[in-house]
């Protein structure tokens, strides 16, 4: 047997680096520092954009097998299943039509109102199409990758909607790819308007996941399930007038001072491939005027103050 | 030389390109988009426990974090959350690496359970301090997978290992 064939070498004697515990110490103390970091303050946000470029093409690359295996079956019921998915578009088409004519009918005679009574004209909302890439396999939230990013034109907030209605917002953002929190994450949440009551309120995820609820209403707020909801749109992110959620369940307790109400998302989370990137509505808003200057105390500090305003004048 | 009593035969040296490349493997297998499932075994952790504990020299808590790291950006994490839980799984399979040699794979495996299942807790412990939301219970049968995962890694990742050193005509493998 030639030297050199076993495994089992004597430990180096002087050659050992540092000791396993001094480097589960150093590691340690490092994750928890980009813990911090990543809550509290915006410092990893380039590490987490390098690396996630990196791994894009990976990402991609292994969907496509997993596609595959999902149409496959397609391929073998294919004619019959394109038949009858190109019924139901026709008849959604036909349906539409008619919704899409009156739609005309009164953009037009709201823009003769609007000019009428000296209105500005309503905002027009850009959008950027894009696919699901993957759901985000972390069970602590509710997350999906899309694959279009900062390059396409998609900013951070942007709300994230698909035929049903809205499905989130773009919470985190990278060069060729974006993170959307869906509707059903913990913190996700959202101001709507009830449909039939015209009343406005406020929707949150659930801390179990898979649903939503609208809190901080009086028990004898008068809402139904079956209610439809949709996006009120004084928050400055969301169009108004996209579904969002129907009233699921309405449980008045006598105890408690608010009624448990839980909601369905209009947008199933779980099965949407495409999806339309809207452009925040707060970004057409005309910029808000100026605070006047209070009068200042010293000439330094209003010097200094000059020199920081070009830089601050951004949005809001 | 002390060969450890469990295995009844001298394996052969490692190709360190054969360990890498099956820890990218294992990597990539962690990306493919499955969807949500708390309960699907974490196939890195499992391969790097296994290398740790039989090549302790070669990969240790520094190439852990690194994976971590970029699990965290694969899953849309909070930054450090795998990064932590790998640190500590990788110490401590590096800490009783010379101890759990000397048992049966079988026992190896009940061993390791908890070490999995610490990790997975960290993990849980961090997000649910975080914020997180409750992934429900099915998130505790991803150790008791890797647990389980753990002979077959065995098999397969010594089979190089275990060729004989010269090749007979007649057995080829």
């Amino acid at each position: 047997m030639p030297l050199g064939t076993l495994d089992r070498n004597p430990p180096p004697m002087f050659r050992q680096g540092y000791s396993a515990l001094t480097k589960v110490v150093f590691f340690s103390a490092l994750a928890l520092f980009l813990m911090v970091a990543d809550t509290r303050f915006k410092v990893v946000v380039p590490l987490r954009s390098a690396i996630a470029t990196l791994l894009q093409p990976v990402e991609r690359t292994l969907a496509v097998p997993l596609e595959m295996w999902r149409g496959g079956g397609d391929y073998l019921r294919g004619l019959n299943h394109a038949l009858a998915g190109e019924d139901a578009a026709k008849r959604q088409l036909a349906l539409q039509a008619e919704r899409a004519a009156r739609g005309d009918q009164l953009a037009a005679e709201n823009a003769r109102l609007r000019a009428l009574l000296d209105l500005r004209p309503a905002l027009t909302v850009k959008s950027v199409s894009a696919e699901v890439l993957y759901e985000a396999p972390d069970p602590y939230s509710r997350k999906v990758f899309l694959d279009r990013g900062s390059m396409n034109g998609v900013v951070l907030g942007a709300p994230v909607i698909n035929d049903a209605g809205v499905l989130g917002q773009v919470t985190r953002i990278y060069p060729f790819s974006a993170e959307v929190s869906l509707l059903t994450d913990k913190d996700a949440a959202i101001p709507v308007l009830n449909t039939r009551t015209q009343q406005r309120s406020a929707a949150f995820g659930t801390s179990l996941g898979g649903g939503m609820e609208l809190r901080f209403m009086a028990t004898n707020a008068d809402v139904q399930p079956g209610d439809l909801l949709t996006t009120s749109g004084v928050d400055g992110i969301y169009p108004a007038g996209i579904p969002v959620a129907r009233i699921a369940s309405v449980d008045r307790k006598a105890e408690s001072g608010f009624a448990r109400i839980l909601l369905t998302p209009m947008a199933k989370p779980d099965a949407v491939r495409h999806v339309l990137v809207l452009e925040p509505v707060g970004l057409q808003m005309p910029k808000r005027p100026e605070a006047e200057p209070a009068p200042e105390p010293s000439r330094k500090a209003s010097a200094a103050r000059k020199a920081s305003a070009p830089a601050s004048g951004g949005r809001r | 030389m002390i060969m450890p009593r469990g295995s009844s035969q001298l394996l052969l040296p490692l190709n360190p390109l054969f360990m890498w490349f099956t820890l990218l493997l294992a990597f990539t297998f962690n990306l493919v988009p499955f969807g949500r499932a708390p309960g699907i075994p974490d196939l890195l952790a499992l391969t790097l426990v296994f290398w740790n504990v039989h090549q302790p020299l070669r990969v240790g808590v520094g190439a852990a974090f690194v994976f971590g790291l970029m699990m965290d950006v694969h899953d849309g994490a909070l930054l450090g959350q795998h990064a932590l839980s790998y640190t500590l799984l990788s110490f401590f399979a590096i800490t009783f690496h010379r101890r759990l040699l000397w048992f049966t794979v079988p026992s190896q495996a009940i061993q390791v359970l908890p070490l999995f299942a610490g990790a997975h807790a960290v993990s849980l412990l961090v997000r649910l301090m975080a914020g997180g939301m409750f992934p429900g219970w099915t998130i505790a049968l991803a150790p008791l997978f890797e647990a389980l995962l753990w002979p077959v890694a065995t098999w397969m990742l010594l089979a190089p290992q275990r060729r004989p050193p010269d090749r007979d005509e007649n057995r080829p493998l």
